[in-house]
């Protein structure tokens, strides 16, 4: 009997490697943390080795990467949906193009206002959307990206209306020694790694666990007593916190704001790019957020007359070739190279 | 003197489809009540009236407190613990960490632990499958892991919905066997709904067979065991 069951389990285990939660599973985490260290140096590097434009490009994949850091607390994390995620990201731009142009407020404080005010928004919508599911939920989150952008054009004396706002970019103190787009590059690393720390230590607390709860068993979470309408309203005003900050920190990389921005496409884009980088795994937003930012550029050079079709269908590849993402591609690869080097 | 748990003239379905049509029960501190009955006599309905998961009328009392018409998670908290029928495990996440949601509503991390080391002593195989997914458990396993994230919970009132659904002879006389020693040595009152008659009986104290939402006989273990005609009709086997 309990021969059968080892085998069971086995055989269960090694279907669902993806989870890393076999015994091996403390050298996973470290080895992860290594990884995570390399990538650090090497983006650290990145910027004096790259041309202006492609340090820009990589600023923008890590305010990406931020946004779905947050959109993967709710998606990944607590298996809620929104369509509307965008909207949050433009709330956190346009606050901080506002907070530099009207009020001229000093650039770093920009970040934190602009993280609150999403915060909150997303506590005052997700309040009542969150007792929805699904489809109904996917629905509300649809109208909040939807009237977000007729919004913006609408109180032009503050949002500068359809023709956006126009500001001048953080500039680099001098002792640093820095490039402009050097300089937003490192703001934006700094912020990204911020964010991932933070994402990394809500998940693995209390309230973590209460959102894992939730995603996988509602009913089986309500019983043991966690409250769902306030874990999901959390984990809403959290992902629209993360959206907010990436928001504030495009605003400091493009130098510019308009309602044309963010519309509704972004927020399909977003979940899109989570899905494709690896739904609720720890690399998927970096690998999402290199998918939004470059994938769209290259069905652009594909062909020219359709490159929605092709996003379109490099999306349908990928999920075909990478059903978990490609964080879990990765994971996958990895996982073999060990076996064959191992056998060795 | 008023039972621990009482219940009267409880009402409960969903929609406007009604499946307990009055139910009355009362289970003393510290003991087992069994609920048996054919397949949608409401069995699983009551357990989940009393763990707040659908809207009831009538009344729930539990050591004094009313308990209609409160949420799961407050009810979590006045101590009730619900195994719900397939066991609800969280699948991708670990034995440990299946176990530690259990007890969500707790903060003492020292007791916790405690709690931990207490339910591998009832059921030794969750520490040999500690960092293991949940999922991959065996069906046995998996019951038994969530009967001790219930324990964890640390409940005065257990609920158990068909712990032996699906599970081999063996294996539920085992898991039987333990909810008895739970039982005796915590002093929890359980109330287990099961159609293994036979086994529920044996460790049950008293027991109400449910027919179409409502109980259509009472009595202690040894009643109900004797009786020819419930024994035929409603528990399928001849004693």
């Amino acid at each position: 009997m309990s021969g059968s069951t080892e085998v069971t389990s086995k055989a269960a285990s090694a279907e669902t490697p993806g989870r890393g939660r076999a015994p091996g599973r403390a050298a996973t985490v470290r080895w992860r943390w290594i990884v995570a260290a390399l990538l650090l140096a090497a983006a650290c590097y990145a910027p004096f080795q790259l041309v202006p434009f492609h340090v820009f490009q990589l600023s923008m994949v890590l305010v990406y990467a931020v946004a779905l850091l947050g959109l993967n607390l709710l998606v990944g994390h607590a298996g809620q949906i929104s369509l509307g995620h965008g909207a949050f990201f433009a709330v956190g731009a346009y606050t901080a193009a506002i907070l530099l142009q009207r009020v001229e407020l000093p650039y770093p404080l920009t970040l934190p206002v602009a993280a609150a005010v999403a915060f909150v928004l997303g506590l005052a919508l997700g309040l009542p959307a969150m007792r929805l599911r699904g489809l109904y939920l996917a629905l509300v989150t649809l109208a909040i990206a939807i009237f977000l952008v007729p919004l913006l054009k609408r109180f032009e004396p503050l949002t500068g209306g359809s023709m956006g706002l126009t500001l001048a970019k953080p500039a680099p103190p001098a002792w640093t020694g820095l490039a402009e787009d050097q300089w937003l590059y490192f703001l934006a690393l700094a912020v990204a790694v911020a964010a991932f720390l933070l994402a990394h230590s809500l998940l693995r607390s209390r309230v973590g666990r209460a959102l894992h709860a939730i995603r996988d068993n509602e009913a089986a979470a309500e019983v043991m007593g966690v409250r769902l309408s306030f874990y999901k309203t959390l984990a809403f005003a959290w992902s629209a916190m993360f959206a907010g900050a990436a928001g504030c920190v495009y605003t400091w990389v493009i130098g510019f704001v308009s309602p044309d921005s963010f519309v509704v496409t972004l927020s399909i884009t977003l979940l899109a790019g989570l899905v494709v980088g690896g739904l609720g795994s720890f690399s998927g937003p970096i690998l999402g957020g290199l998918f939004v930012m470059f994938v769209p550029g290259i069905a652009q050079d594909v062909n020219d007359a359709a490159p929605g079709v092709i996003f379109g269908l490099l999306i349908i590849a990928v999920m075909y070739v990478a059903p978990t993402g490609l964080a879990g591609l990765a994971g996958r690869v990895t996982r073999s190279i060990q076996k064959i080097l191992r056998k060795e | 003197m008023s039972a621990f748990l009482e219940v009267t003239d409880l009402r409960a379905g969903y929609g406007d489809a009604r499946v307990l049509h009055g139910v009355g029960l009362a289970v003393p501190q510290g003991e087992i009540c069994a609920i048996l009955g054919p397949n949608g006599a409401g069995k699983t309905t009551l357990l989940r009236a009393l763990s707040g998961m659908v809207r009831v009328r009538g009344g729930i009392r539990l050591d004094g407190t009313d308990l209609a018409g409160r949420p799961p998670d407050a009810l979590a908290r006045l101590g009730v613990a619900h195994v719900p029928e397939g066991r609800g495990t969280f699948v991708p996440l670990s034995v440990e960490e299946n176990l530690r949601l259990g007890a969500f509503i707790r903060r003492s991390r020292a007791e916790i632990n405690a709690d931990l080391e207490r339910i591998y002593t009832y059921f030794p195989v969750l520490r040999k499958r500690l960092k293991q997914a949940a999922g991959s458990l065996s069906g046995g396993e998996q019951q038994m892991l969530a009967i001790g994230r219930a324990l964890m919970l640390r409940p005065r009132l257990l609920l158990l919905d068909e712990p032996s659904l699906g599970l081999a002879p063996l294996v539920t006389q085992e898991l039987f066997r333990i909810v008895r020693a739970i039982n005796e040595e915590e002093r929890t009152t359980v109330v287990v709904v099961e159609q293994n008659a036979h086994i529920a009986l044996g460790i049950a104290q008293q027991a109400h067979v449910l027919e179409t939402g409502r109980i259509v006989l009472s009595g202690t273990a040894e009643q109900i065991r004797a009786d020819e005609q419930v024994a035929q009709s409603y528990l399928g086997y001849r004693v």
